[in-house]
This record gives C-alpha cells, sequence and structure tokens, in this order.
C-alpha cells in the first residue's frame, strides 16, 4: 500500500538486503510453527500488495521446512479503509481469495510494514466478514512504529526506527524487481499527510 | 491509473484504457458478491439517491444493491407520488437533492438529456446516468462489455450484431459505444422503419437480414420489442418480426461457435426471442444480470471516493 | 439635426470608397458629401466607421399580447435597438393572434410609445392561425400590418393558402410561409440526420422543410402573387427556391444567424443544451455551406433573426421539455459578421450588408421601401457597424427579457455600435471604452 513515486522520495538507507530479508523471513516461518505448535489449520494471508509476495515466499519456506502446503490467500482491504473518504483519489482495488472456510482456522496475515496500525485494523474487518477464525496472528517485514492504534506484531522480521517524514519501502523482486527494504526520505513536493 | 470521472452520463469521454481498467475493478466487486456477508465499509456515510422518473425494475434494485454492498444509504425517490406527479421542475428538484446533501443521484428520465442537465447543476454530488430517453444506458453497456469479455476474452476484433428496434433502443446507443471502443465490429440488423436515418454517423453497418448479420458473430444482441411499435405501424406485425428478426435456434446456429446470446431484458419470449434461445447453452443473459450489481458497485465506488 | 462625419457610406447598394458625412435633418436624410458642416448639428465622428441604411428584422417574436413575461414590445424594440436593428416586423402568433385591425393599431402604438426601434406588425393569414378562415387582411394591411404569416406554423391549409395569395396580390402586403410539412416534422426535437441517430430523438428531415416551400412555390405559380419564406435552413429548401427565382416567379426568402453559423452537433457537444433547440433546428454542415451559397449567389434576400424569446422556466429545462427557440437580436449581426470573417469572407462585404438593408426593405410594403437606402430624403435611420470591435455576448446586459443564448459568453467581432430612427439616436456605444 505504498503510494511514494520515485521523484518524491529519495532513498536514504538500506535497511534489509536480498539475504537479510531471505533469513529474516525464515526465522519468522520457524516461530510461526512454533508458535502454533506446528501447521495444522494455520492459513497464510498476505495483504495486497507486497504481503501477498511475501505471505507466498513463507509457503514456500514452510514447505521446505515442514514438508506442508499451507493453505494461503491474498486480502485486499482497499474496501475496509478509514481513509477513502479523505484521499484525493480512489484507491485502486485488487483480488481477494481466500483458501476455503477461515472459520476455526489460525490465520496468519502478512504484510510488509507496520505503521500505523490501521491496515491491520481494516485487514481484521475484513476477515471478519469473510468467517470467524479460532485465531488472528500478525507477521510483518517491518516495524516502523508510530502506532495510532493498539495493534502489535505476532512475527517481525526488524523493528526500524524511523521518523514520520520518512518511507520504509519493501521492495520485491516480483514487482520492483529487487528483494530489498529501503528508509526513504521526502524531497519535494506536499505532505499527504496520509499514510496506508 | 488515477479516477478522474465523477459522473457517468455517458461513455463517450471513457478512454479505452479506462474501460480496461474498470472491468478488472469489476471483477474483484464480483468477487465481494460470492461472500458470505456481502458488505464493506467503503462508502459507509455516503448518500445514494436513486431517482427513477420511468419505470425499472432491475437497474433500480441493481444499484440499490450495489450502493448496499458498499454500506452507502440508498433513498428510492420514485417518481410516483413525488416531484415529477406534483408538476415539479426539474430544477427545484435538484436544489431539493443538493439541499438533502446527496452523494450521488442515479437518475433514469423518458427524456434525452436529463442526467446531462442534472449533473450541469448539481454542483457537488456524482450523476450517474440510469438510462434517458432514447439516448443511453452507460451502465447497462458497462455489464455488457463485462459479461462479454467474461465470456468471450479479448474484444478486440470480436464481432457483434445488434438486432431490433435500434431506432428507440439507449441499449443499442450505448452498447455501439462501448463496444466500438474495445475494438469490436457492429452490424444492426432490423427493419428499416426501426433503424436511424444516418446509422454510418454511428460508425456501425446495418444489413436488412438478420443471418447475414448472425453470420460468424460472436456477440449476438437482441434488443427488447415494444408491442407499441406494432401499433405505430412501424412493423406489420409481431409474428413477422420474430420470424425475421426473431432470436431462433436456426439463427444463432449461424454464428461463430463460441457465440453468445444477451438481452437486455426484461424478455419479450416469443416475441424479439424464442424460450429455447433464451434458456439455451449460447444464453448468457442471466450472467449480464449478475454482472449488473458488480458494475454498478464499481462504478459508485471509483467515482463516490475521494476528497471534491 | 445629426451629423455623422468620416464615415465610409454603405448606401443600401454600394461601399463608399472615402471618408464621407452624412447630414441627418427633420428626420430624414438630408445630404451627403465630403467636409459638410451645419450650424447646430450634433456631430459624431465616426473614425471610418460604416454608416449603412438602418437595419430591418423581418422576423421577430415579441410575445405582446398574451405573453410578456417572455418580451413585450416595450422590451423587444428596446432590444432590437440595442442590437443594431432600426425596423423589427413582429409575428403575430400572440395571444390572441393578430388576426383583425385593432390588433395591428395595438402594436403599432405600442411600439411608438417605446420610442427605440420602428416596430410593425404582421398580421395572420388565418383567423387565429386556426388555417380555417381567412383574416381581414385588406383591413390589417390599411392598419399597418406589413406581412401576412400564420408563422410559428405553415398555412396548414393548401386551398386557404392559395385564397391568400390571390387575396392579398393587390394589396401590396406579401405572404410569409414558416416552411414546414407537419406529418413529417411532428414531435421532432432535432435535425433528421448525426444527431437523431445519436440520440434517438426524434428528426424533423430536410423534405418536411422542401415540401412545404414546393407547395408554395407552385401556389404562387399559379395565383401570379408573391411570396416570401422564411427561416429557410436547408440545402434542399434552398435549391428550390434557386429554381423558382430562375423561373422568375416572385419568390423570395430569408435566413437566420443562427442557421447561418451554427450546425446541428452543437446540440451533441453541448451535451443537450436546450439553448440549441430551435425551430427549424439546426442542420447539417452542408446545410449551413448551402445557405452561404445562397447568400452569394443571391438567391437570400434577407438576414432575419428569428428572435425567439423565452422565460428560463421555460428554457432552463432538459432538452426535450425546452420550448424552441433562440433569442438573438442583441448580438445577431455580430453572430453573423464574425462567422463571415472566420470562414474567410465567402462573399463581399456589401452582399452581406444588403441582407439587413435594402434586401428586406424591398419586401416591405410600398411606404417602407425607402428605409432600404441612405438617398436624400430617405427615413433617417442609420446603423453604424465597427468591424474591427471585439465584445463578449453577455446576456444579463440584454435589454431583451431572454436570458438564453448560445452565444453567451462568447467573443464577437463586428458590432453594431450606433444605431438611429428617423434621425433620433436609439442606441449609441461609439462612448464606451472597448
Amino acid at each position: 500500500m505504498t503510494a511514494q513515486t520515485e521523484q518524491k522520495w529519495a532513498e536514504k538507507a538500506s535497511v534489509l538486503g536480498k539475504e537479510d530479508m531471505e533469513r529474516v523471513l525464515r526465522r519468522i516461518a520457524v516461530e510461526i510453527v512454533e508458535r502454533n505448535k506446528g501447521l495444522e489449520r494455520v492459513i497464510l494471508l498476505g495483504i495486497q500488495r507486497r504481503g501477498v509476495y511475501l505471505a507466498a515466499r513463507l509457503r514456500e519456506m514452510l514447505r521446505e521446512a515442514e514438508k506442508v502446503k499451507v493453505p494461503s490467500g491474498e486480502l485486499d482491504i482497499t474496501l475496509y479503509r478509514d481513509d477513502i473518504s479523505v484521499l484525493s483519489d480512489q484507491p485502486v482495488v485488487h483480488s481477494t481469495s481466500v483458501p476455503g472456510d477461515i472459520t476455526g482456522k489460525k490465520v496468519v496475515l502478512v504484510d510488509d510494514v507496520l505503521f500505523t496500525g490501521r491496515t491491520v485494523r481494516a485487514a481484521l474487518d475484513a476477515i471478519t466478514d469473510l468467517g470467524r477464525p479460532e485465531r488472528v496472528q500478525l507477521a510483518v517485514l517491518v516495524d516502523r512504529g508510530h502506532r495510532e492504534l493498539p495493534i502489535a506484531a505476532d512475527y517481525v522480521g526488524k523493528t526500524v526506527p524511523t521518523s514520520r517524514s520518512e518511507n520504509v519501502e519493501v521492495r520485491v523482486k516480483e514487482l520492483d524487481g529487487e528483494d530489498r527494504v529501503v528508509i526513504c526520505e521526502r524531497t519535494g513536493g506536499t505532505e499527504s499527510g496520509v499514510e496506508a | 491509473m488515477e479516477w478522474r470521472h465523477k459522473n457517468l452520463i455517458t461513455l463517450e469521454g471513457w478512454t479505452r484504457e479506462e474501460l480496461g481498467f474498470f472491468l478488472d475493478q469489476t471483477e474483484y466487486m464480483e468477487e465481494l458478491l460470492n461472500r458470505p456477508i456481502k458488505k464493506v465499509p467503503a462508502l459507509r456515510g455516503k448518500i445514494v439517491m436513486n431517482c427513477f422518473f420511468e419505470n425499472s425494475t432491475r437497474t433500480r434494485a441493481s444499484f440499490e444493491i450495489a450502493g448496499k454492498v458498499l454500506s452507502a444509504d440508498v433513498i428510492n425517490w420514485s417518481s410516483s407520488g413525488s416531484s415529477a406527479s406534483k408538476g415539479e421542475t426539474l430544477r427545484d428538484t435538484v436544489w431539493t437533492l443538493e439541499a438533502m446533501a446527496a452523494d450521488a443521484v442515479v437518475v433514469r428520465h423518458g427524456e434525452v438529456g436529463v442526467p446531462d442537465y442534472l449533473a450541469k447543476k448539481l454542483t457537488k454530488a456524482s450523476v450517474f446516468n440510469a438510462g434517458d430517453g432514447t439516448n443511453g444506458h452507460p451502465t447497462q453497456a458497462l455489464l455488457d462489455l463485462y459479461t462479454a469479455r467474461q465470456k468471450l476474452g479479448n474484444l478486440e476484433g470480436a464481432k457483434m450484431a445488434i438486432i431490433g428496434d435500434v431506432l428507440h433502443s439507449r441499449v443499442a446507443r450505448s452498447d455501439i459505444q462501448a463496444f466500438r471502443k474495445m475494438g469490436v465490429h457492429v452490424t444492426l440488423s432490423g427493419p428499416a422503419t426501426l433503424m436511424p436515418e444516418n446509422t454510418a454517423s454511428l460508425g456501425v453497418g446495418y444489413v436488412s437480414d438478420a443471418r447475414e448479420a448472425a453470420e460468424g458473430a460472436d456477440i449476438l444482441y437482441f434488443l427488447r420489442m415494444q408491442r407499441e411499435r406494432q401499433e405505430d405501424g412501424l412493423i406489420p406485425s409481431i409474428d413477422e418480426y420474430h420470424r425475421r428478426w426473431g432470436a431462433t435456434d436456426s439463427l444463432v446456429s449461424l454464428a461463430s461457435p463460441r457465440a453468445v446470446v444477451m438481452h437486455p431484458g426484461p424478455m419479450n419470449r416469443g416475441m424479439e426471442i424464442a424460450s429455447s434461445v433464451a434458456d439455451g447453452p449460447r444464453s448468457v443473459i442471466l450472467d449480464q444480470v449478475r454482472s449488473g450489481v458488480a458494475v454498478r458497485m464499481a462504478l459508485l465506488y471509483l467515482c463516490l471516493g475521494g476528497v471534491r | 439635426m445629426i451629423l455623422l462625419k468620416n464615415a465610409t457610406i454603405f448606401d443600401g447598394e454600394n461601399l463608399g470608397t472615402a471618408y464621407e458625412d452624412l447630414l441627418l435633418k427633420d428626420g430624414v436624410v438630408a445630404r451627403r458629401g465630403t467636409d459638410l458642416s451645419a450650424e447646430g448639428a450634433e456631430v459624431f465622428d465616426l473614425g471610418g466607421k460604416l454608416v449603412c441604411p438602418g437595419f430591418i428584422d423581418l422576423h421577430v417574436h415579441f410575445r405582446d399580447p398574451g405573453y410578456e413575461w417572455r418580451e413585450n414590445t416595450e422590451s423587444g424594440a428596446r432590444a432590437a435597438a440595442g442590437g443594431g436593428y432600426t425596423t423589427v416586423v413582429t409575428m403575430p402568433n400572440t395571444e390572441p393572434a393578430v388576426d383583425n385591425p385593432v390588433t395591428v393599431e395595438y402594436l403599432v402604438a405600442r411600439g411608438k410609445k417605446a420610442g427605440a426601434s420602428r416596430v410593425l406588425p404582421a398580421g395572420c393569414v388565418s383567423k387565429g392561425r386556426q388555417g380555417k378562415q381567412l383574416a381581414e387582411l385588406a383591413l390589417m394591411a390599411e392598419s399597418g400590418a406589413v406581412f401576412f404569416t400564420d408563422d410559428g406554423a405553415p398555412v396548414s391549409d393548401a386551398k386557404l393558402l392559395k385564397t391568400a395569395l390571390l387575396y392579398s396580390r393587390d394589396l401590396d402586403v406579401r405572404i410569409m410561409e414558416h416552411p414546414e410539412e407537419p406529418s413529417l416534422s411532428a414531435k421532432s426535437q432535432v435535425n433528421e440526420g448525426a444527431v437523431s441517430a445519436a440520440s434517438g430523438m426524434k428528426g424533423c428531415p430536410a423534405s418536411a422543410e422542401v415540401i412545404d416551400i414546393q407547395r408554395g412555390i407552385i401556389l404562387s405559380r399559379e395565383t401570379d402573387s408573391p411570396i416570401h419564406f422564411t427561416h429557410v435552413s436547408t440545402e434542399l429548401g434552398i435549391d428550390a427556391i434557386r429554381q423558382a427565382k430562375k423561373e422568375g416567379l416572385p419568390v423570395t426568402c430569408d435566413v437566420t444567424p443562427h442557421h447561418l453559423s451554427l450546425d446541428e452537433t452543437y446540440v451533441l457537444v453541448s451535451r443537450f443544451s436546450s439553448a440549441y433547440k430551435v425551430n427549424p433546428p439546426l442542420r447539417a454542415r452542408k446545410d449551413v455551406k448551402a445557405l452561404w451559397d445562397a447568400v452569394a449567389d443571391g438567391t437570400v434576400d434577407a438576414i432575419v433573426t428569428d428572435h425567439a424569446p423565452y422565460h428560463l422556466d421555460d428554457k432552463d429545462v432538459p432538452f426535450q421539455e425546452a420550448l424552441s427557440g433562440i433569442a438573438s437580436l442583441e448580438c445577431s449581426v455580430a453572430v453573423v459578421l464574425d462567422t463571415w470573417a472566420k470562414t474567410g469572407k465567402p462573399v463581399p462585404l456589401e452582399r452581406l450588408l444588403e441582407l439587413f438593408t435594402s434586401g428586406p426593405a424591398a419586401l416591405l410594403s410600398r411606404p417602407w421601401r425607402s428605409l432600404g437606402s441612405l438617398k436624400e430624403g430617405a427615413p433617417g435611420d442609420v446603423t453604424v457597424l465597427d468591424l474591427e470591435a471585439i465584445q463578449r455576448v453577455d446576456v444579463n446586459q440584454w435589454k431583451s427579457k431572454a436570458r438564453v443564448c448560445p452565444w453567451d459568453g462568447e467573443m464577437l467581432q463586428g458590432w453594431p455600435v450606433m444605431a438611429l430612427v428617423e434621425g433620433r439616436v436609439v442606441m449609441n456605444r461609439l462612448k464606451d471604452p472597448e
């Protein structure tokens, strides 16, 4: 749900490289197995858009490590956002597809960056409309702080202290051509004020 | 893509890219309709006024469901017993709608240009044309396009025959516009008395013989036939019409192997369409109805969001 | 006494080649010459602007009596002066219709009282415009009617039209026919063509016009009586009139500024703005071209506004509900001059000016025919044009009660800047800064 453009944001620091990203994802995969005492009834739900790709990586790692194919799906939270009426343009909707009924399942939500917590809030609403899971857990690659809602992640790849004027950009090779996490800083333009 | 349309009055100003994007968004909306709880909060707090100055069941219900699934408050402002029958001018109706803080006005009217008029007058609300006289019915065209794309894939180069009373049909006018934009070759067929004077200016061909139009077509679109046309002396008899231009099995058999049969509904079985065709394997008429809700959801969502 | 100095003079036929002066005295043209001076005269230095015989509009609707909230004789006469016209002919489709000498006299008196442009009434051909019985044509002519017409509609009955042509032959007042065959035009909203195809609205075909014109031509030939066709809008209609003229028949016609400048596509481009709804409808591009060709070759005798004012409640409504008519008295001269300039001046200026002056004057009854010239002794009616003036059309400044106009807000070039009726200034914008 990052909305930055190259012109407006300049890269300031690299947080995770390709290998780092793989390492922290593997750790998260292990933690998921530990926390849930296996993978029974576990479902991975990637939040559109980059969460979807991260969930796919986790699924592959779990398949390699545990020889289990974890059901996974993708969740688009656009229609559940609380900021639709203050954005200048209507955000584009992406697909939601959930593997079967989620009622009674252990849903692991996967997203790239945990920031204000509003995306996760929307995702929880979306999940509630889809069924009644036994529990919902949250896995994020980066937690950059600045929470506006009482939300915490169960699995965190890396905690990165940031200032509000910065932006954390997770790049995945499927969409961005590389696997990397960078901190960017605004170089011009006006404050958008709204973060996804 | 940044969505730049606030209203939908006509598809004239929509680019092919915008149509494609719109149909993609519609797909996600349709997915939402298959969920156990068909409701998302996207348009919470928005007021949608359904202003139908002319009878309609399905279009109105379709807009109503679309609005409600997106959590908008949908109010049906029906013509009977309201302004129109009390002789209120449309200008006054406009100010009333504005005063009631409507965010969107869905309008159907028997006269051409009424949605244009509303859109020029309303400063805040979006205006959606749900059919204006003989002029246009753009959401019908979008749902037709969506259904056809779903069944046939890329529509570029596809052949479409629109058969029937084109002269009085707003559906035909909007569909011609929409399908041509997507690269579809459109041929009209029907009695010459039910064709516009100047079909060439619409960018389509015309053949009197329905069989010629249906030959190899990928989309067979049959228009509603009104009994009044016989009374007006534009066709000699319903029976003659049915035999020459009605959707019959023999006519449909001339189309391409993948062809779909479409109809805007409600159907007059035995008049412009035989039951065997309406209920037959080629018919996608119910898919059209289903698409209608998703299309109107996408429309409300894209045009009503954002700060203005 | 008024002295117009340093003007280019168009006398109804020819355009002067050097600056000249024109002296108006006792309501008539007293002298034309160079370096004129006159003791006690009010002098206007025109700096080369164009002095013409007062412009004549043979076709206006002042809605008086009966629909005075749309316009009345006073607002109409003042609007005419504002638009540079010194004489207008009012149509008789009022309530009650102008079908008797009393109403004609009423309008003449109202026009005089308005003290602006000269108002000459047209009377009905048939009583109540019903197309059944002949109206009192001779008495109306005596009272000052200058045309007979059932305008707003054609003379609905061919036999009655023939009777009227015969009866009016010796009255020196022409029949003005609104050419429309109602069975073909019924319920039409737009031209039959691209716009009717695109919108599904009922179109008015060219045949509706040409059939009625042919009927009139045939009856004119049969009765040897003159007939005038007003607001001719189609190529076919104009061709029929051209043929009749070639044959030597006493057939004349006029065209409107809107049919010379707008085509049917404006209805679509404006997204069904009722400003473009008019009868006969705006036609195809080729028809507009044909009208200009007819202006060039002399088929057209006059340009008339068909000024059709309405109240906002009649016009500020969706297209199909709106009443048909364009109000343009106060911008029509500019519309024509602007279109003429922008289309590369397809006809000589003199020819265009004839259609506002000597052309229409020749169609009036005898006492008024000298209105079209500036000969010494002619009425002191003058319209001054500034071909360079560029000004925005602003309906809110109009003297007319109409507030809907296709050209509202547009910048047009070529405006009347002064108008005099019988030596009396009825409009003067010479001192305006722009």
